[in-house]
């Protein structure tokens, strides 16, 4: 499926969950389709680390739902971080793994091993039970809802079978933000909507 | 000091450490482990204060203890020295760029007293690696200090970045 097509369907799903993007086309291709600079947090470059920082989000924040994408050449960066969330088991995070086959974030060169790599299985051999996969568009807009009910069991990935950006979709603005501005924007914004205390002062 | 003692003492020291932790407000820690801290992470897993996460790599304690952070919630990453030495880029990537704070307790390996050959290049590298990326850092040698943990965890919370307490075996052990 295009990469972008996915996007804008899942921008379009989306209601108050919380995101995390992980570095280069996540980003880019999550800011494009919905320009929210409040509850999505893009965390540029972290090369394997969105999920773990969605968890944690997670694990603060129960009565939230949080999505965190991730490519899959930062997956294969870190492909222990399973374990990791299979044994915290949140039933309020989703990892949807963003597998464009590429370092996409790097003008889409090659991964390693690239045709033989199965996330899905990989997620099932650490114990993950709700594993999902998409590989067009048809079957996301036909499954996403069963794959990602609002109230889920446990700790739920979803692997988004995509294209590489092309060229021209490369060229797709970054997420314009300093990490200074993005903590204050996602924090202050998580304070208003929840009433935690993130910051540590209050303006 | 003789067998029992020495378990005896690395209990209580476990045991105020956690009692550091929580009385700043650390509700999840994340950890890999280090012989030296082997107590520590029992104490913790049985600590009901704590969520106590192990985890796959250090890298994953730090993106895990910085999304804590930006949700609320007081966090610790506990490891050795080694683990420390493979997390610098997820720390300046993370931590430095989007001004996270984050309390890192790890082992000062590779200092004196430390008989294994193997944390050589710790002793050689770990404080000069610390300073050169500008971690503020207090070195702990007796129970009498571990009050540091707290001091370390708040000036984190002022610094907007890490800081990092480093147990010696003198306190370990």
């Amino acid at each position: 499926m295009k990469y972008l097509d996915c996007f804008r369907f899942l921008a379009g799903r989306r209601t108050d969950e919380l995101v995390v993007t992980s570095a280069g086309n996540s980003g880019q291709a999550w800011w494009a389709a919905t320009r929210d600079s409040e509850r999505s947090f893009y965390l540029d470059a972290s090369m394997s680390l969105a999920t773990m920082f969605a968890s944690g989000i997670a694990a603060a924040l129960p009565q939230k739902r949080v999505w965190a994408f991730m490519g899959d050449g930062a997956f294969c960066m870190n492909p222990g971080m399973l374990m990791v969330e299979r044994q915290m088991n949140l039933p309020n995070l989703v990892h949807l793994l963003v597998s464009n086959r590429a370092y996409g974030a790097t003008s889409n060169a090659r991964l390693p091993n690239v045709e033989a790599n199965d996330y899905a299985a990989i997620a099932r051999g650490c114990g993950l039970k709700q594993v999902h996969k998409f590989a067009s568009i048809a079957e996301l807009e036909g499954g996403f809802d069963a794959a990602v009910p609002k109230k889920a069991l446990g700790h739920t990935l979803v692997v988004l079978e995509v294209e590489p950006l092309s060229a021209e979709e490369q060229k797709l603005e970054q997420p314009p933000f300093d990490g200074p501005e993005m903590k204050y924007r996602f924090a202050r914004a998580l304070e208003r909507d929840t009433g935690v205390s993130v910051i540590g002062y209050r303006l | 000091m003789d067998q029992a003692s020495g378990a005896v003492k690395r209990t209580e020291v476990a045991r105020r450490i956690a009692d550091e932790l929580a009385g700043c407000g650390v509700k999840l820690v994340a950890s890999l482990p280090d012989n030296w801290i082997s107590e520590l992470l029992v104490h913790l897993d049985g600590d009901a204060r704590f969520r106590h996460v192990a985890v796959n790599r250090e890298e994953s304690a730090i993106g895990l203890c910085a999304g804590a952070y930006m949700a609320g919630l007081g966090s610790a990453a506990v490891m050795g020295a080694s683990g420390f030495m493979t997390c610098v880029y997820a720390i300046t990537k993370i931590n430095y760029s989007y001004e996270i704070p984050l309390l890192l307790v790890m082992t000062l390996r590779g200092a004196f007293g430390d008989h294994h050959k193997h944390h050589i290049s710790n002793g050689l590298y770990l404080q000069p690696v610390l300073q050169a990326i500008d971690l503020p850092y207090v070195i702990v040698s007796r129970a009498e200090e571990l009050g540091e943990i707290g001091r370390a965890y708040r000036h984190s919370r002022t610094f907007s970045r890490p800081t990092a307490v480093l147990l010696t075996r003198d306190l370990l052990r």
